[in-house]
């Protein structure tokens, strides 16, 4: 991280009323404000309140500086600070009041802790005095968020701000990223700081030491394993992408000719059309991949944290295999597989130094392997779903057609459910960073908001929301943040009536039991334009084609709702519980 | 079920605490004593957390764990043998004229324990050691009428040769005292 040198408020641009206005000791808000500019945020996503007030009112004077999202509920704005920071690789920050607007943003944090992502949440709090008298909207938010965030810390003196702030970003970005909660009392937010303002770039901290750059043997010992093997098999995970490691891992690859398979959020690393590439892992992810885990005599995990989801029964995972697992996070080495060779250290500086050390090999044979597993599932699974002219239009369907007249460019966030597995199955991604889902937490409602974040971070890119009905009934309000913000998202809705997910198990493991899984639905495209946002529904086959047309033309947001058919279950699957090896066709 | 001393050298910072129990919660693991204070360092607390577990691997995730809270200097998991360690325990024993005489003798030599209060009709005994030496003066001490008993967490330091300083990431650490 660079260094800068301190900011001073003489060296912020403020506008002409708040120069004249300005004291020489500036208070707990303005101190926020400088501390984000320093700290190069030009966007913050929240929603104002009594306990924030101080800082939205310095926010005031900065607006030509930051760009503040009004979102219309604060998991909205969560949501929205994910997808940020998920395109952007820096932290995306919240700010909301004290209370029912801190609790309000849970969810969200929860979210981007399981998933690495960075982020800082600023939270009023009720004043210092007021603080454990259950005064109003006063909730301990720090007590509630500290399971859910990689470090929190409540002010209560102006003069901690720039210090705590530069601590949040570093520790938010450094390491395995992840979400930081800062609580503010609204005493320190008036209360004039005691000295002039500076702030210092945080550097180090002297208990957080994460480690970049791996051991040399720990390297050695892994190189040893890949050059001897005769089966081996990398697993990539999200932290690659983290790392920014997406080419040292090709290189890696084309080198020794491994075959890669992705993790679920571990998607869009490297192309779908790369020759080594052989599909995604776990339990709806491809045929091929999950049963040849199993074959494999060395496994290469990289950035990636062996997920139930991914290793089915663990007991009896990668067993035959020596695993070596780049990790950056020292606690997930053997936390679920144990390594034979631990490698500790960030997925880029542990690739660049990893090339060196292996041989160029091609692994045709093994690699083959996979392809005929590959013919199975096209056969049973992806032809049927995808060459099927009766009845309604198909999930598959829809992906298939937008990947195609996207060309597997776009930024596809999708929700949680069976359309965000068919998603993950049918997109051809083509470049890095394309993928925005909620993959550990499984958060319904993720979508819309984080793909409204995702736009804001990547103006220059196509974001497509790929939603569920139920899902978009849980954050559908966010309409009207992205209206409001002349974002050109564009949804689909993918409608089945159904919990989708939820209905294929109790199809497939409840005996076909709906307990409480069918909605009755709104008119979408009413309540869109109800918001002020364009859109239509399309429930012909022969109208899907133009209907998708229309909605990438469309100059601003737009809600597409795709009638699918309502009772279609998403395969491969691995039971819950079972191992890679029984997944099933059908 | 093998008891497991784990020692967690932290930042001393409000909350931290409750940061650490979460993490032995979360895995249902009971918590059989704990006592922090600061160390001879500045600024540094000592956290030392008495567990039973079944699993020595479950008992080094959980260290691992524990040592990514931002605030963890460093964590150990010991061993028994791998540890000087005590307790420190205080009986109040009733003495009411004409009850049986304590015999201070036994208590002293035996036991090793010490009478650090005389009350008008009760006294207050500390025996230091650890869990097994502080019941077996229970065992002894129960002939008399106990009023009150309470056992502290435990205490321990490894038996290495190295100090404290040396496990602490590099920084000028002032002493405390």
């Amino acid at each position: 991280m660079e260094a800068i040198a301190n900011i001073t408020p003489d060296v912020i641009e403020t506008t002409p009323s708040a120069q004249q206005a300005a004291p020489k000791l500036i208070s707990g808000s303005e101190a926020l404000m400088m501390s984000l500019i320093a700290e190069g945020v030009d966007t913050i996503f929240g929603y104002p309140g009594g306990a924030i007030m101080p800082v939205y009112d310095a926010l005031y004077d900065y607006q030509d500086q930051i760009n503040h999202i009004l979102v219309r509920h604060e998991q909205g704005a969560g949501h929205a600070a994910e997808g940020y920071a998920r395109v952007t690789g820096r932290a995306g920050v919240c700010l909301v009041t004290s209370g029912p607007g801190a609790t309000n943003l849970v969810t969200a944090i929860a979210d981007a802790l399981i998933d690495s992502t960075p982020m800082v949440c600023i939270v009023g709090q009720v004043a210092k005095k007021l603080l454990g008298t259950d005064a109003f909207q006063e909730a301990d938010v720090m007590g509630v968020t500290m399971p859910i965030t990689k470090w929190n810390y409540q002010i209560t003196n102006s003069d901690e701000v720039a210090d705590v702030m530069s601590k949040a970003f570093y520790i938010a970005q450094s390491g395995r990223p992840g979400p930081v909660l800062i609580d503010i009392t609204k005493s320190a937010q008036l209360e004039l700081m005691t000295k002039p303002f500076s702030y210092e770039r945080c550097q180090s901290i002297i208990s957080y030491r994460p480690r970049l750059a791996p051991k040399q043997e720990q390297l050695e010992l892994a190189a040893k394993l890949i050059n001897s093997a005769k089966r081996p098999y990398v697993l990539v995970g999200h932290g690659v992408q983290i790392a920014k490691a997406e080419e040292e891992l090709r290189i890696f690859v084309e080198k020794t000719g491994i075959p890669v398979a992705t993790t679920l959020l571990g998607q869009s690393t490297i192309s779908t059309d790369h020759p080594l590439y052989v599909g995604w892992l776990g339990m709806h992810g491809n045929y091929g991949p999950n049963v040849m885990t199993d074959h494999a005599d060395v496994v290469i995990a990289i950035g990636m944290r062996f997920d139930d989801r991914v290793t089915g029964d663990a007991s009896k995972y990668i067993k035959q295999a020596k695993v070596i697992h780049i990790e950056i996070d020292p606690a997930e080495i053997d936390k679920i597989i144990r390594a034979d060779a631990p490698v500790v250290g960030d997925a880029k500086e542990a690739l660049k130094a990893l090339i060196p050390l292996v041989e160029p090999n091609d692994h045709t044979v093994w690699r083959n392997e996979f392809r005929k597993y590959d013919t199975i599932e096209y056969e049973t699974i992806t032809a049927p779903e995808l060459n099927n002219p009766a009845g309604k239009i198909r999930m598959a369907e829809v992906i298939d057609l937008l990947s195609t007249k996207t060309k597997g460019e776009a930024v596809l966030v999708t929700d949680v459910g069976q359309h965000q597995m068919m998603a993950s199955r049918y997109y051809q991604f083509r470049r890095p960073n394309s993928l925005i889902t909620s993959g550990g937490m499984g958060t319904m409602g993720f979508a819309l908001p984080a793909a409204f974040g995702a736009q804001v971070g990547a103006p220059d890119r196509q974001v497509v929301a790929i939603i569920g009905d139920g899902c978009f009934q849980m954050t559908l309000q966010e309409l009207g943040t992205i209206v409001q913000n002349k974002q050109p998202v564009k949804a689909i809705i993918l409608n089945n009536n159904f919990l989708g997910m939820v209905r294929q198990w109790q199809q497939l493991f409840h005996e076909r039991r709906y307990s409480f899984v069918e909605l009755q639905n709104p008119d979408f495209i009413t309540i869109a334009r109800g918001f002020g946002m364009d859109g239509q529904t399309c429930d012909k086959r022969e109208n899907l084609s133009d209907a998708l047309d229309t909605m990438l033309a469309h100059d601003g947001p737009f809600l597409l709702e795709v009638i699918v058919e309502k009772e279609e279950n998403v395969f491969p699957m691995v039971p819950a519980g079972a191992s890679v090896s029984q997944i099933r066709l059908k | 079920m093998t008891t497991y001393t784990i020692c967690i050298f932290t930042e001393n910072t409000i909350g931290l605490l409750n940061r650490i129990t979460i993490i032995f919660t979360r895995r249902r693991i009971n918590i059989e004593s704990l006592t922090v204070s600061e160390t001879e360092r500045k600024g540094v607390s000592r956290f030392t957390v008495v567990i039973k577990h079944e699993s020595r691997e479950e008992v080094e995730k959980l260290v691992r764990q524990i040592r990514k809270i931002v605030e963890v200097l460093a964590v150990f998991g010991y061993l028994n043998d791998e540890i000087v360690y005590n307790e420190i325990a205080l009986f109040k024993v009733s003495t009411p004229l004409g009850s049986k005489p304590l015999d201070v003798e036994t208590i002293n030599k035996q036991h090793k324990a010490w009478i650090v209060y005389w009350g008008l009709d009760y006294v207050v005994i500390e025996k230091t050691g650890d869990d097994k030496e502080i019941f077996e003066f229970f065992a002894y001490i129960k002939q008399y009428d106990i009023l009150e008993f309470v056992r502290s967490g435990r205490v321990a330091v490894g038996k290495t040769e190295k100090g404290l300083v040396e496990y602490l990431p590099e920084a000028e650490w002032a002493y405390y005292l």
